[in-house]
């Protein structure tokens, strides 16, 4: 319910920084006045009328997704894309509406604007978001089953980063002397799975114990939980890896290293 | 004389098939492993199984449906393996606790043992401690037991889980103890509750005597999953074992299968593989697997997997 309310708040407040940010365009480029010339009832019913379009291109980008960082360059350019698949509405909306077209440095600015004040709030609030969702009880309590390098770093990772998936337990199919990891208690064995995944598990990340990776998966679906899985636990340790669809068929690839045009064409 | 098998083991190495399951009530063959134990202990022995407050409901069930009087059930009340009181020290508490001035014949319930009860106590000499050895045949594999060194039946050194063996003879889990070394055992736990073969050591070193009886039948420890798979190709060998209920229909079967009571098998082809009861297999290829009860197989191939109860695994 705290994750609906605070993604419903998110949705809420994008609609309105996306309004206000071609208010603020509007004014900049007209002036801080109500022309008549070109007046600013007409354009923010268009603006109005556009936003939940532009907020469905943004939310088919994902951006809104728990696994997703705000900061990260592919996420801004997705917040670009969806920016400008915003602007070009507005300017076909307008001109079906009004059968009129307007200043080009208006859309520049309104592109710019929109943009950087989309992406700076999306920032600010998925700090928010962190906190709130993190705060005790967690709303997304995280099973971390193996302890390998790659798990502590990615518990370390996860509390240092205030993720929404907050370790809340470790398992490791061969025992751990260790009792916490980063102040995550060890539970012990994978024979405490069951018990451990009653207690409100939502997200399980397998770190090793590869063999098992069938049997937790099955837990997971019995218990409508949210498998993941280490690239590590595969042997893949350098982060070049994709999934990939062959036919339609998903496939994990780690391509040889080659130039960075190449990428594109893979 | 009174039989002790100790089953309060959580057998973590075998999960998942012990998620729900002791593993002396793991099926080999179609058969509880402890049931192999216990058919073969002579009527009027009473014998005392102990295990923890997990698995009590199904060792009642158990004891209930194979129908022997003279079963105890004695609940050790953990709930997981750091709260275990050990192998031994669960001996000793069953000792203290129940008076015990008899003769014990102890076992180990996850341990097959091919040869007959009868044998080994006809073996038994008048105050002395009986341990049942088996020649592994590998000093490797060795490493992992508690190793004996005899000359001839009398026992000259026991070392439990060397780390350079000098004997590939182990023990099995087997051991018959005299009612007068049984202070001897309970001391020792109180500072070694969790080694059990530590106690022969124990004996050794205070003079005690102990001999051994040796046998050839087969003899498994059931410890992990390539254990049990190697243990029921040994005991099942090249044939398909179909429970109560069970169907098999245009499935190749290769070396040892075991189909449990109500699994249905179709359009499949299934080498060294056991099906608990209620899985449905179609379109599969699986070869070393154990599926635990109520899994459902469609279009899928695996090989080497245990998979736990009720796993689905459909291919769309």
């Amino acid at each position: 319910m705290r994750y609906k309310i605070l993604l419903l708040l998110w949705l809420l407040t994008d609609l309105a920084v996306f309004i206000g940010s071609y208010a603020l365009s509007y004014f900049l480029k007209v002036g801080w006045i109500m022309s008549t010339d070109f007046p600013f009832e007409p354009y923010i019913t268009v603006v109005a009328i556009v936003a939940p379009m532009w907020m469905i291109v943004l939310i088919t980008t994902r951006t809104f997704a728990l696994t997703r960082s705000q900061s990260s360059m592919r996420n801004l350019a997705y917040i670009i894309y969806s920016s400008a698949v915003g602007t070009a509405l507005f300017a076909l909306g307008y001109y079906f509406l009004y059968g009129l077209f307007f200043s080009r440095m208006l859309l520049l600015y309104a592109l710019v604007i929109s943009t950087v004040a989309i992406w700076g709030w999306h920032l600010l609030y998925s700090r928010f978001q962190r906190m709130m969702l993190r705060r005790d009880p967690p709303v997304f309590p995280t099973l971390i089953v193996g302890v390998t390098r790659e798990s502590r770093e990615l518990i370390k990772k996860l509390n240092k980063g205030s993720n929404p998936l907050r370790p809340v337990a470790v398992l490791d199919g061969k025992g751990c002397k260790d009792s916490d990891i980063d102040g995550v208690p060890v539970r012990g064995k994978l024979n405490k799975l069951e018990d451990v995944l009653g207690e409100g598990i939502t997200h399980l990340i397998q770190c090793s114990d590869l063999e098992q990776s069938l049997n937790l998966l099955s837990a997971c679906r019995q218990n409508k939980i949210t498998y993941m899985l280490l690239p590590s636990v595969l042997g893949i340790v350098e982060r070049d890896e994709k999934v990939e669809s062959l036919e339609g068929q998903p496939v994990t690839m780690v391509g040889p290293k080659e130039n960075i045009l190449m990428w594109f064409f893979r | 004389m009174h039989a002790f098998i100790l089953a309060g083991g959580f057998a973590t190495r075998l999960w998942p098939l012990t998620e729900k399951r002791a593993k002396p009530l793991l099926p080999l063959a179609g058969v509880p492993l402890v049931e192999y134990l216990v058919r073969d202990i002579p009527e009027d022995i009473p014998i005392t199984i102990s295990t923890n407050a997990v698995f009590k409901d199904a060792f009642e069930s158990w004891t209930a449906a194979f129908g022997r009087s003279n079963i105890e059930i004695l609940i050790e009340d953990v709930k997981s393996d750091d709260q275990k009181l050990g192998a031994l020290g669960a001996t000793a508490q069953w000792i203290t606790d129940a008076r015990i001035n008899d003769d014990v014949l102890l076992l180990t319930g996850d341990n097959y043992c091919g040869f007959s009860f009868d044998a080994f106590l006809a073996a038994a000499s008048e105050d002395t401690t009986l341990i049942a050895v088996h020649d592994i045949g590998d000093l490797n594999k060795a490493k992992a037991f508690g190793t004996v060194i005899a000359d001839g039946t009398k026992v000259k050194g026991f070392e439990e889980k060397p780390k350079e063996p000098k004997t590939t003879l182990v023990n099995t889990g087997c051991s018959l103890l005299p009612k007068s070394v049984l202070s001897i055992l309970v001391e020792h736990a109180k500072e070694h509750p969790d080694n059990v073969g530590g106690v022969f050591e124990e004996l050794l070193n205070r003079g005690k005597p102990i001999t051994c009886f040796s046998f050839c039948e087969p003899w498994f420890d059931i410890g992990s999953f390539d254990a049990y798979i190697e243990a029921t190709k040994e005991l099942i060998g090249d044939r398909v074992i179909e429970e109560e209920g069970s169907t098999i229909g245009q499935t190749t079967c290769q070396g040892s299968v075991v189909i449990g009571e109500r699994s249905s098998v179709s359009g499949s082809q299934l080498t060294d593989t056991v099906v608990f009861e209620d899985c449905i297999i179609e379109d599969c290829v699986l070869e070393d697997c154990v599926l635990d009860k109520g899994c459902t197989l469609k279009g899928i191939d695996l090989t080497g997997k245990m998979l736990r109860e009720g796993t689905i695994l459909e291919r769309k």
